[in-house]
């Protein structure tokens, strides 16, 4: 064999090598930092959680648990359950982040979970990691969430059109905005206790998403007869809570349910999608005074259950505040008159105009009917305290609203003043506006003190009202005729509350003001008549602060009467109203059943 | 006189591939008589299980069809669902995952070095093909969070943008590898045992190899230029400048200059891409994963990986779960058909390289 | 449109030739072909040796347990002009068979193969429908839409324990609120369990 130098040579390539640096691991050993967005064990912010469940639902390996923690209460608005991981599940692709609607949840840089104990391997991220929060590395934010922030934007006329007339302002989601509108809930269900009638508001918006539209009117109908209106009127408490409201826009519940409802176009499809099972008469007869939202509806679940249901209303036209209080481009009469139409068809009886008190006495009903349901509501407005109240150009709203709703007409010239914050006075103004006054809204305090809706404030402010806020009214100013010609008024300062209340506003002595006025429109409040109730009546039942005292089932301390709406609880809303009628409807069932 | 035959059980573990498979050998002396595959060691019932989640919820699992190169499987399936909603995705995205598919081409094809030549008795190479990985596996984590698994590209797009100075990182390293492709030909391609092992043995039949349904490198070892991203360009591969190299000879050795020659064409398509990346979105956001209802519809896509081409034909009945997933890895043709043909008369030794050559990988035979 | 040209020849020689088969241009490279089942054999034929779509990528199949079918979808293509045919068909659900095609194609018989075990399928002609992917499978076809996997998950496995703690949060809320959920909802509601 040759001598064979390349063979000798060869080895010494290796020398190349020699200075360059070294692939191994480095000596001696340093560990390795995580990239900045490792994906490793979890990590969850606890105060920032809550407690929706959406991880555990994402997680496609089951690997999430919703779990009680110690210390973490169930609230309106957190489940007060909190994710817990197995590990050994776990595949780190976090979906479960990418679909926090809080952004509570994130995956750490700590990838090592060293442990004698093979059971260790379930991990409640945050209570066992703490520390987490300094290596967090995968998170959620907003722009790469798998979650949509921002709601479909509602149609509506341009606040020039709509003073034009009544015509209703919004126009409702098509199947397409409403399917997409839809698609964004997670389903959780924090909303519904937020709701006073407990709806289920998951179910119906996945039968929306799902384009299972008759199965959504179906589950509305299950404790609401009135999603109709809820869903054009509703003060939707629900949106307030709802988990992506955390990070973004809360899902448009009203305006979903409003599209669902609005899918039955008249009281014969609403019986046929519904399809109401209504149990063989009971025999027990229920009566029922007021046909508001509270009347109607425990008339309605009480037909249902095979009642004999009579509502005694003292109008010509079913709705109570629903139908004399809200402007008609709010809610159109159609709508309350098909939801009204709907309820009678299933054998609810309303005679109306018939007072009790006047036409009928009271006593008269307890004596006919087993038991009585009161929901008369707060009709009768609060004065405003003023000098020259009563004369003529000084109205109040609800009065106001009445008569134009009841399509009789008012003069209130050319420059209204509406005294107030809540929506009844937005209402009265943007009334006001659509017969072309000039109107100014004089509220106490500051805009985000006012009680009314945030959408409601904008869209008067969007149809050219005046909100003047701060101002507090003294006194009417009166011309020759005894007529309201101008409103004088001053201005007014907040002051803080030293025992931590809202600030008050307090008039600065000598900045007062006069205005022009053709009309002055008060708007403070209003409160119940209860003149019809005989002394006997009114001395066992419990007044406070103008609300009849009732239990959880509405039942007053008399056994076989009944209240709910306005005049029970302090909510002032349809929907509290509504959910009271439900309520009552069980008090009344348990009440007959028991006694008979 | 006539040999006596034996029947030899090769595997479920042995050097010839990435996961578990057996493959049983009727053999005379040492002569392979007849080879069968036996499948069944890895099955996780992909294909069924995303039949029960949502479209979202499958990307997390397609990518573990295939360990060493998941990034086609993910790619596939955001392709199949976008052509079936007709979805956008935005250009810059369109760029992102071609780089991502093409690091994970080199990545695959750095393991196969590894298994190829390790297969053969050159102990080193494994050492430094799976060590400079590591460095491709370390662009991966920066960029999608995770070093394997990288559940990075999606419907609508890929998860996030690149991370600041992660272009210049990406350049660093295809600088490092192309310097390192010489040292990889002296220590592998013109080894005169890799040589010896590999030329003339597990020959593919050029005449029949497409109605075998060879494709991929094999395909292209038999001098047949056949490629899915210059025949049916997805993202952006159109856009791109590479050649598609051939070597006439169907056995091993071809196959292996066709990868060879290919790590040279990816770390140019990264660069170019890289240089071209236009600025802009990257994700064009599909709806809430809990309720993405995805129209009725079907799609075939395919892909170009590193093994050859993966299809995925998936089909919607318009609810949230997709009616149906079919992945079409390479494998499933390479590594049950075409493997029991060309074994026979291979000798034992020779079994597991051809395998290798072949880019067997039983998981997405099983799926 | 002019570059749908090459697809558009194709889908109609499919169409003079078998004048039944559906025939539509899905986009660029794809050619969509339904037919009877029992033009499935004559098409791959043709294909195969008239149209030169010499390669089959794959045999798919798919459950329509509603309206107790099978789906095939054969896909073939063409290496010159990198057109793909899908050839679908339906077949009946109730003891499903078809036709072998393992002499036109030898990566057909791995094909039917899982087939005959994921859907029970039997394939005439195929001489080796042995046990392919699963081993001493007893149960329905696993691939079978009626196939309940977490209940076979729930039989064959056992969980570990140290979760049977968790609560749906739907439930905890309803619980507080006393929302009750009727029957038509339960379908809609979202579990976390």
């Amino acid at each position: 064999m040759a001598f064979d130098i390349k063979g000798i040579i060869s080895p010494f390539n290796a020398l190349k090598q020699f200075g360059k640096t070294p692939h191994t691991v480095k000596y001696p050993y340093t560990k390795k930092e995580a990239a900045e967005r490792y994906r490793g064990f979890h990590f969850n912010d606890l105060e920032e959680c809550i407690g929706c469940g959406t991880c555990a639902t994402i997680c496609q390996n089951k690997a999430i648990d919703m779990i009680e923690i110690e210390g973490i209460e169930t609230t309106t608005g957190d489940s007060g359950l909190r994710p817990r991981v197995d590990n050994g599940r776990c595949c780190w692709c976090a979906l479960c982040v990418e679909v926090c609607p809080t952004g509570s949840l994130s995956l750490t840089k700590d990838y090592l979970h060293v442990t004698d104990d093979p059971d260790s391997f379930l991990w409640t991220p945050g209570v066992d990691n703490p520390d987490g929060e300094k290596i967090k590395s995968w998170v959620s934010d907003v722009e790469h969430s798998l979650l949509d922030y921002q709601r479909i934007p509602m149609r509506e006329l341009e606040g020039k059109e709509r003073v034009k007339s009544f015509a209703e302002v919004v126009l409702g989601y098509s199947e397409e905005e409403a399917r997409e509108e839809a698609a964004r809930c997670i389903g959780c269900g924090l909303c519904t206790d937020n709701c006073p009638v407990h709806m289920h508001i998951p179910e119906y918006i996945n039968a929306i998403a799902s384009g299972h539209y008759d199965d959504a009117v179906r589950l509305i109908y299950d404790n609401n007869p009135l999603g109709e209106t809820c869903g054009k009127v509703c003060t939707r408490r629900c949106e307030d809570i709802c988990a992506v409201s955390k990070r973004g826009e809360p899902i448009a519940i009203r305006w979903l349910k409003r599209f669902a409802t609005e899918t039955a176009a008249n009281k014969e499809i609403i019986a046929e999608i519904v399809e109401p099972e209504i149990l063989p008469p009971n025999g027990h007869k229920v009566a029922i005074i007021g046909a508001g939202p509270s009347g109607l509806t425990a008339a309605y679940y009480l037909a249902m259950r095979g009642f004999d249901v009579t509502i005694f209303e003292s109008k010509a036209h079913a709705g109570g505040m629903i139908m004399y209080g809200i402007p008609k481009y709010r809610l159109p009469l159609d709508s309350i008159d098909k939801q009204v139409e709907y309820m009678k068809s299933i054998g609810v009886k309303i005679q109306y105009n018939t007072k009790v008190g006047t036409d009928i006495t009271f006593d008269e009903l307890h004596k006919n009917f087993e038991a009585v349901f009161v929901g008369i509501g707060f009709e009768v407005p609060y004065s405003i305290g003023i000098e020259g109240e009563n004369a003529e150009g000084s109205i109040q709203a609800v009065n106001y609203l009445r008569e134009i709703n009841s399509e009789r007409n008012i003069d209130i010239g050319d420059k209204v003043v509406v005294i107030g914050g809540g929506n009844v006075a937005i209402d009265a103004a943007r009334v006001s506006r659509r017969f072309g006054a000039d109107v100014t809204i004089l509220y106490r305090r500051r805009v985000e003190d006012m009680p009314a809706d945030w959408e409601e404030i904008e869209g008067a402010e969007d149809e050219g009202v005046h909100i003047k806020t701060q101002a507090i009214p003294l006194e009417n100013i009166l011309d020759e005729n005894g007529r309201v010609k101008a409103i004088k008024y001053a201005n007014a300062e907040m002051i803080p509350d030293p025992d931590g209340g809202r600030p008050r506003p307090k008039i600065i002595e000598g900045d007062e003001h006069v205005m022009e006025v053709t009309t002055v429109i008060g708007a403070i409040g209003q409160e119940a008549d209860y003149s019809f109730f005989s002394e006997d009546i009114k001395e066992k039942i419990e007044i406070k602060r103008g609300r009849i005292v009732v239990n959880d089932l509405q039942q007053t301390s008399v056994p076989w009467l009944f209240a709910g709406g306005d005049i029970s609880n302090r909510r002032a809303d349809a929907i509290s109203a509504v959910a009271d009628g439900y309520r009552a409807v069980k008090g009344i069932e348990k009440y007959i059943l028991e006694k008979s | 006189m006539r040999e006596k035959e034996t029947t030899l059980y090769l595997g479920p573990q042995h050097p010839g591939i990435t996961g578990n498979m057996m493959v049983k050998l009727k053999v005379a002396g040492d002569t392979v008589v007849k080879a069968e595959t036996h499948v069944g060691y890895l099955h996780r019932a992909f294909e069924k299980l995303m039949e029960q989640r949502t479209w979202m919820q499958s990307f997390p699992i397609v990518c573990r069809i295939c360990v060493p190169e998941p990034d086609p499987n993910e790619e596939n399936l955001a392709r199949a669902v976008e052509e079936i909603e007709g979805r956008e995705v935005p250009e810059r995205a369109k760029y992102i995952r071609v780089m991502a598919l093409e690091l994970s081409r080199l990545a695959a094809y750095m393991l196969w070095m590894g298994g190829q030549s390790g297969g053969l008795g050159l102990y080193t190479a494994p050492q430094w093909s799976v060590g400079d990985r590591d460095y491709i596996l370390d662009l991966f984590e920066e960029l999608t969070g995770g070093r394997i698994y990288h559940m990075y590209i999606w419907a609508g797009g890929v998860r996030r943008d690149l991370p600041d100075g992660f272009k210049e990182r990406v350049l660093k390293t295809m600088d490092y590898f192309e310097s390192r492709l010489p040292e990889y030909d002296k220590l592998i391609f013109d080894n005169a045992i890799f040589k010896k092992r590999t030329i003339g043995i597990g020959v593919i039949d050029k005449e029949k190899a497409l109605e075998w349904g060879v494709v991929g490198p094999p395909l292209r070892g038999c001098g047949i230029k056949h490629d899915v991203r210059i025949d049916e360009p997805y993202e952006i591969y159109d856009k791109l400048e590479f050649e598609v190299p051939t070597v006439e000879g169907g056995d091993i050795y071809a196959r292996a200059m066709v990868r060879r020659r290919e790590m040279e064409q990816s770390i140019s398509m990264i660069r170019q891409v890289l240089d071209k990346m236009p600025g802009g979105p990257v994700y064009n956001k599909v709806p809430n994963p809990l309720n993405w209802y995805v129209p009725k519809g079907d799609a075939y896509v395919k892909t170009e990986s590193a093994r050859g081409e993966f299809g995925y034909y998936a089909v919607s009945d318009g609810s949230l779960k997709p009616r149906r997933v079919h992945v079409r890895g390479p494998a499933y043709v390479h590594g049950v058909s075409l493997l029991e043909r060309i074994l026979v008369g291979a000798n034992i030794s020779d079994v597991s390289p051809i395998m290798n050559s072949l880019g067997v990988c039983p998981p997405e035979i099983e799926r | 449109m002019e570059e749908l040209k090459i697809e558009k020849e194709i889908a109609e020689e499919i169409s003079k030739t078998f004048h039944s088969a559906e025939v539509t241009v899905k986009r660029e490279k794809r050619v969509v072909v339904k037919l009877r089942d029992d033009l499935i054999t004559p098409f791959l034929s043709y294909a195969k040796n008239n149209m030169n779509f010499i390669h089959l990528a794959h045999i798919s199949c798919v459950d329509w347990l509603e309206d107790n079918k099978f789906e095939l979808i054969y896909s073939l293509l063409n290496y010159d002009n990198k057109v793909m045919i899908l050839a679908k068909t339906y077949i009946d659900r109730e003891n499903p068979e078809f036709v072998s095609h393992t002499n036109y194609w030898d990566q057909a018989e791995t094909y039917e193969r899982e087939m005959r075990e994921m859907y029970g399928i039997n394939f005439k002609g195929n001489k080796r429908l042995t046990e392919f992917i699963l081993e001493d499978w007893q149960g329905i076809p696993p691939m079978r839409r009626d196939f309940d996997t977490v209940k076979f998950s729930q039989d064959t496995f056992y969980n570990r324990p140290g979760r049977e703690n968790a609560q749906d949060v739907r439930t905890t809320v309803t619980k507080k609120s006393g929302e009750e959920i009727p029957e038509i909802g339960k379908d809609y509601t979202v579990r976390n369990l």
